[in-house]
C-alpha cells in the first residue's frame, strides 16, 4: 500500500499545526504573520483555527502541550 | 639586528595575589609578554592610547553573536563614554539588542542538546545561548510597526542603515540598549549587511502590510559616503574588531578610501589566516592593502571575544579612572 505523505495525513485543524504559526505565548497562543500582514487579528489560541489554515507539518509540541493543559 | 637585540627584555614570571584588580592581572600578563597574555596586554595598551588620543576616531566592528551572549551593556557603556565613536555591526547583533530592549531575553543553555527538541519547543540556539521564538516574534512585530511609522513620517526619504538605526534608537526607552545609547550619544551605527539578518524579515512583513502605502526606503550605498567622510575628517583612525567579517572590512575599507589607513588596530578573533578569509587575516596583510599604516600600533588577540573584550575594557577603564572624559564626536 502506498504510504501517506505528511501532507495527505488527516490532521485536526488547529492554529498550532498550521504552517503559518509562530509562538506568542507558549503553548497557549500563537502569532500568525499571514493575518498580521493582512491587518487582521493575529494572536490566536493554539487550539483555534481560521479559514487560512494550511497544514505543513511543523512537528512542534504546541498542539500536544496545549491539549495537555486543556485536559488537566 | 644584532644578537643582543633579540634578548633585550626578559620574561618576568607572573605574580598573582588575592584581591588583584583586572588591570593588575593584565599588567602581569604584560610582564610575561608571551602568547595570548602578551597579546591581550598589548591590546589593552593600544586601546588605552586610542582612548587618550582625542584626535582618534575609534571604530568598533562587531561580528558574531556577542550581544545575545551578554556584551550588550559593555558596548552601550563604551558608546556613552565616547570610547567608541562609530559602531559597525552585523544586523543580527542589533536585532538581538532590540529583542532585549523590547522585553525579551536570551537564556543560558548548553551546546549539547537535542536540537530537534529545541525546534519542537520553538527555541533557537546560538551555541550555548537560547532564545525563545516568542521574543523574536514580539521584537519583529514592534519593529515592523516602527518601520510603518518611520515610512509614514518620512514619505519617500531614503534612509541609510545608520539613519534608520537612529530612528529606531529614538523609539526605545531601554537605557542599556546599544541603539538607544548610540542615538543619545550621536554615535553612528553602520550596518553594511543589514539585509542579512532579521531586519530582512521585518522589512518583508512591513512591505507586505503596505503593498499600496508608505514603504520604508533604505539606501545601503548611502552609508559608504557617510563612513568614508567620517574617516576623512578624522585626524587619526583606530579600529577594534570583535570577530571580523563584513564589519571589519567596512572599517578597513573606509580607512583606505579616506586615503590614510588606520593608525591603531586591535583584532579579537579565533579565525586563522590560511583560508584567506578576512576574519582570520593578519594585520600585516591589512598593511599590504594600504588599509592599515605600516607603523600602526596593532595586535591580533586569538581568543574568545566574550573573555578578551570585557577583560580589555575593564583594564582600560581602570587605567583611565572615573574622572576621565573623552569628548570626541565624529562629524557626519
Amino acid at each position: 500500500m502506498e504510504e501517506q505523505s505528511e501532507w495527505s495525513k488527516p490532521k485536526e485543524k488547529f492554529c498550532g499545526n498550521c504552517r503559518h504559526h509562530n509562538v506568542y505565548q507558549y503553548p497557549d497562543f500563537i502569532f500568525c504573520f499571514v493575518r498580521y500582514q493582512d491587518h487582521k487579528d493575529h494572536v490566536f489560541p493554539t487550539l483555534g483555527c481560521c479559514e487560512e489554515w494550511e497544514l505543513k507539518p511543523q512537528e512542534c509540541f504546541c498542539v500536544e502541550e496545549a491539549l495537555k493543559k486543556k485536559h488537566v | 639586528m644584532r644578537r643582543e637585540d633579540f634578548l633585550r627584555e626578559p620574561v618576568v614570571p607572573m605574580k598573582l595575589q588575592p584581591g588583584m584588580t583586572v588591570n593588575q592581572l593584565v599588567q602581569e600578563f604584560g610582564n610575561s609578554g608571551c602568547f595570548g597574555a602578551g597579546r591581550l596586554s598589548s591590546a589593552c595598551d593600544i586601546f588605552e592610547r586610542m582612548a587618550r588620543d582625542e584626535e582618534c576616531t575609534v571604530f568598533l566592528a562587531v561580528a558574531g553573536a556577542v550581544v545575545p551572549a551578554g556584551l550588550r551593556r559593555v558596548i552601550a557603556d563604551l558608546i556613552r563614554k565616547k570610547l567608541v565613536n562609530v559602531l559597525v555591526s552585523t544586523g543580527a547583533n542589533m536585532v538581538h539588542d532590540l529583542v532585549e530592549a523590547l522585553g525579551g531575553h536570551h537564556y543560558k543553555g548548553h551546546w549539547f542538546v537535542d536540537d530537534f527538541q529545541l525546534y519542537k519547543y520553538h527555541i533557537f540556539r546560538i551555541y550555548d545561548a537560547f532564545v525563545p521564538e516568542e521574543d523574536f516574534v514580539k521584537c519583529d512585530k514592534t519593529v515592523v510597526e516602527m518601520f510603518d511609522e518611520i515610512a509614514k513620517e518620512n514619505e519617500g526619504y531614503a534612509f541609510s542603515p545608520h539613519e534608520l538605526m537612529w530612528e529606531i534608537g529614538s523609539r526605545l526607552s531601554d537605557s542599556e540598549s546599544i541603539l538607544r545609547a548610540a542615538y543619545e550619544a550621536k554615535v553612528p551605527v553602520f550596518l553594511p549587511a543589514i539585509r542579512d539578518s532579521e531586519f530582512a524579515y521585518i522589512y518583508r512583513v512591513h512591505t507586505k502590510r503596505h503593498s499600496t502605502g508608505s514603504i520604508l526606503k533604505v539606501d545601503a550605498f548611502k552609508e559608504v559616503n557617510e563612513i568614508v567622510d567620517i574617516a576623512i575628517r578624522s585626524p587619526r583612525l583606530g579600529m577594534i574588531v570583535i570577530g571580523g567579517g563584513v564589519p571589519r572590512n567596512t572599517v578597513q575599507h573606509a580607512a583606505l578610501m579616506a586615503g590614510k589607513g588606520l593608525d591603531y588596530a586591535v583584532v579579537i578573533t579565533m579565525d586563522r589566516p590560511e583560508t584567506g578569509g578576512l576574519s582570520g587575516s593578519t594585520l600585516e596583510e591589512t598593511v599590504s592593502w594600504g588599509k592599515l599604516k605600516r607603523k600602526a600600533e596593532k595586535v591580533v588577540v586569538i581568543g574568545d571575544a566574550l573573555i578578551v573584550f570585557p577583560t580589555m575594557v575593564a583594564a582600560v577603564l581602570e587605567r583611565l579612572g572615573d574622572k576621565f572624559e573623552r569628548k570626541r564626536i565624529p562629524k557626519l
